[in-house]
């Protein structure tokens, strides 16, 4: 009889410690799929900052991701006389105003293989094959930019029919080597890329005010470019940080052949 | 990054299912089966073929279920929702339970997988994904961890073939077989599960000892299958392709041309170059075209395809689904699925080339 007890009390032992750890793996499972399902938001959201490849890299166990040289166009865009602009409208219009402004522009970039990797200010920096290899980067970047033109044409339609200010910009594109990869510290860092030609690009932008034109490319970007594209150039001009001036062309049109599908 | 079933935008079919008596009295006959998928590229007689054919190869080298992982894996790598959910199915039926699915899918079931399982699903994403295509060291290490030279070939076939039905499956945006997914799920998939895996496994014998004659169109990559079926196969599709007269041959070889540019391969390049130069272009005039994505000897349906085609390397499904339906009121149905076809098979030869690397 003591023994029946004994086995009795043994075997609810057995049972009682296979449901604990049944109840305990099952919390784990559930703390496992809690876990993903934050990884994967974590993921989505992280790949809006950052090329989802360099994300899914970060994500990986050795989590490592070295800087990487890289040739890449990068066009400069930026808003002409909007600073003094400010200052004489409404804050909230104004935001109103500049985010249409970079909706339609990103647009355009995307829509050409580029992306939109800065804004500063009412300032666009957008790059053409810094994330994957693109051997058409340069001609993309052109019209992108023209397709940039047009959609402001659009855009200043829209604002002058709501009696708002029109806007005015300046576009510098460069091609160049950069180094492109996550700078930072454990604090604060991002994915990004550094090097001259994002200078350059920005010098050409400004080039635009004193010339008194909205397109202008350099002589590397001219290069790629065939006898399609509709080019005028201009002075050579010295500019910060280069000592020899700067050769640029003023970009006026394209084939219609050249516009994609 | 690949996504999970249900993140995939799809659009609505681009081309009907064509009920073409003959073809379907042959695909059954021949290949045992037809199917939604295949009656929608029915017009054009080398696709319909390639699509039912490929999916027929058999695998000789490669441990079965290795090659069931690789179908899942590179289908969602590609982001194809007709074959993602295909393969999911698949998976039930071969009695992989939907939680060991789901890991795979997010890739935590990495972790549980032995050094070599890893790297083998680490190279079937890799060369689907060709950001850039895997270099040789990849393969070094799939020898060094006991796989054979065969077996990574015919791995690379099955890739590049999944490659290929993803493509043509996601650009002609395919409505997913959801009875057949549904079935996977079901009592009665699980009843019929050993019948089901085995009709899913079924393949049909091809020459395995076939060498590609000097000239014909990437006889240097058909050559790298050598020893397998997969050389057959691939070398019936390349001709197949460049001799069918929907759309013109020059316009095929520039496609391929576009594609190996895109993925920097030093092997397809001078193929492309060659098959042009019987065109009556010099070399000149194809790096020009190459390089600008136009030539003024192109027609405007030749010249929408070639902005078309680069595209097709790397893409978003709802994103080229769209634009490939305007290419299609460029061009023209059948010579959208030619185009598409072409591209897919030009994506999977150029894939191919890094067995040369």
């Amino acid at each position: 009889m003591l023994l029946w007890l004994f086995i009795l009390a043994a075997f609810l032992g057995l049972l009682a410690f296979l449901l604990k750890q049944r109840k305990q793996i099952r919390q784990i499972e559930r703390l496992l799929d809690d876990t993903h399902a934050r990884l994967e938001r974590l993921q989505i959201h992280f790949s809006r900052f950052a090329p989802d490849d360099v994300v899914e890299r970060l994500t990986e166990p050795s989590g490592d991701l070295m800087a990487s040289r890289r040739m890449v166009t990068v066009l400069f865009a930026d808003l002409k006389g909007f600073t003094a602009m400010c200052d004489h409208l409404d804050p909230e219009l104004m935001l109103q105003i500049l985010n249409g402004y970079f909706r339609e522009m990103s647009q355009a970039v995307t829509a050409h293989h580029g992306r939109v990797t800065e804004l500063t200010g009412d300032g666009l920096l957008a790059l053409f094959g810094a994330l994957e290899p693109n051997p058409w980067q340069a001609q993309d970047a052109v019209l992108g930019a023209l397709t940039m033109r047009e959609a402001l044409v659009r855009y200043n339609h829209t604002l002058r029919l709501r009696s708002m200010p029109e806007l005015e910009f300046g576009i510098g594109i460069h091609r160049g080597e950069l180094l492109a990869g996550v700078m930072g510290n454990e604090e604060l860092s991002k994915f990004g890329v550094v090097g001259d030609t994002i200078n350059v690009a920005s010098r050409v932008e400004r080039l635009t005010r004193e010339l008194a034109v909205d397109l202008l490319i350099t002589e590397e970007v001219r290069a790629q470019l065939d006898t399609r594209f509709q080019l005028r150039a201009m002075p050579a001009l010295t500019v910060k940080g280069k000592s020899e001036p700067l050769k640029t062309y003023l970009v006026e049109g394209v084939a219609a052949a050249a516009q994609p599908a | 990054m690949a996504q999970l079933l249900n993140e995939i935008e799809w659009d609505a079919p681009l081309v009907p299912a064509v009920l073409m008596p003959e073809w379907e009295t042959e695909a059954k006959q021949r290949y045992g089966r037809s199917s939604d998928y295949l009656r929608r590229v029915a017009p054009v007689p080398w696709l319909r073929e390639t699509c039912a054919s490929w999916m027929l190869c058999p695998r000789t080298k490669l441990p079965v279920r290795l090659a069931d992982l690789m179908f899942l894996v590179v289908s969602q790598e590609n982001a194809c929702r007709y074959c993602y959910g295909a393969a999911r199915a698949h998976m039930r039926m071969l009695g992989y339970s939907e939680r060991v699915i789901s890991q795979i899918e997010r890739q935590v079931q990495l972790a549980e997988l032995n050094e070599k399982d890893q790297a083998f699903i680490r190279f079937c994403r890799n060369l689907a994904r060709s950001n850039p295509r895997p270099a040789h060291a990849q393969r070094d290490e799939l020898i060094r961890l006991g796989f054979t030279q065969l077996e990574i070939k015919e791995a690379t076939f099955l890739i590049v073939n999944h490659c290929f039905q993803n493509r043509v499956a996601t650009f002609l945006a395919c409505p997913p077989e959801v009875t057949y997914e549904r079935l996977g799920r079901s009592f009665l998939g699980r009843l019929l599960r050993p019948i089901l895996a085995t009709a899913n496994r079924k393949s049909i014998p091809f020459p395995a000892d076939f060498a590609a004659p000097e000239g014909a169109p990437f006889a240097r990559i058909t050559g790298t299958f050598a020893g397998l079926p997969a050389a057959y196969l691939l070398d019936r599709t390349l001709n197949g392709a460049f001799d069918s007269p929907i759309l013109s041959r020059r316009i095929k070889a520039l496609m391929f041309g576009v594609v190996a540019r895109m993925l920097e391969c030093r092997f397809c390049l001078p193929e492309s170059r060659a098959l042009l130069r019987a065109e009556g272009f010099s070399d000149e005039e194809t790096d020009a075209c190459l390089a600008s994505l136009s030539s003024p000897r192109l027609d405007e349906k030749e010249s929408a395809i070639l902005a078309w085609v680069r595209e097709t390397v790397r893409y978003q499904p709802s994103q080229i689904q769209k634009r490939t339906r305007a290419l299609s009121q460029v061009i023209g149905t059948e010579a959208m699925l030619e185009a598409v076809g072409t591209a897919a098979l030009a994506n999977s030869t150029v894939r191919t080339a890094m067995l040369l690397e």
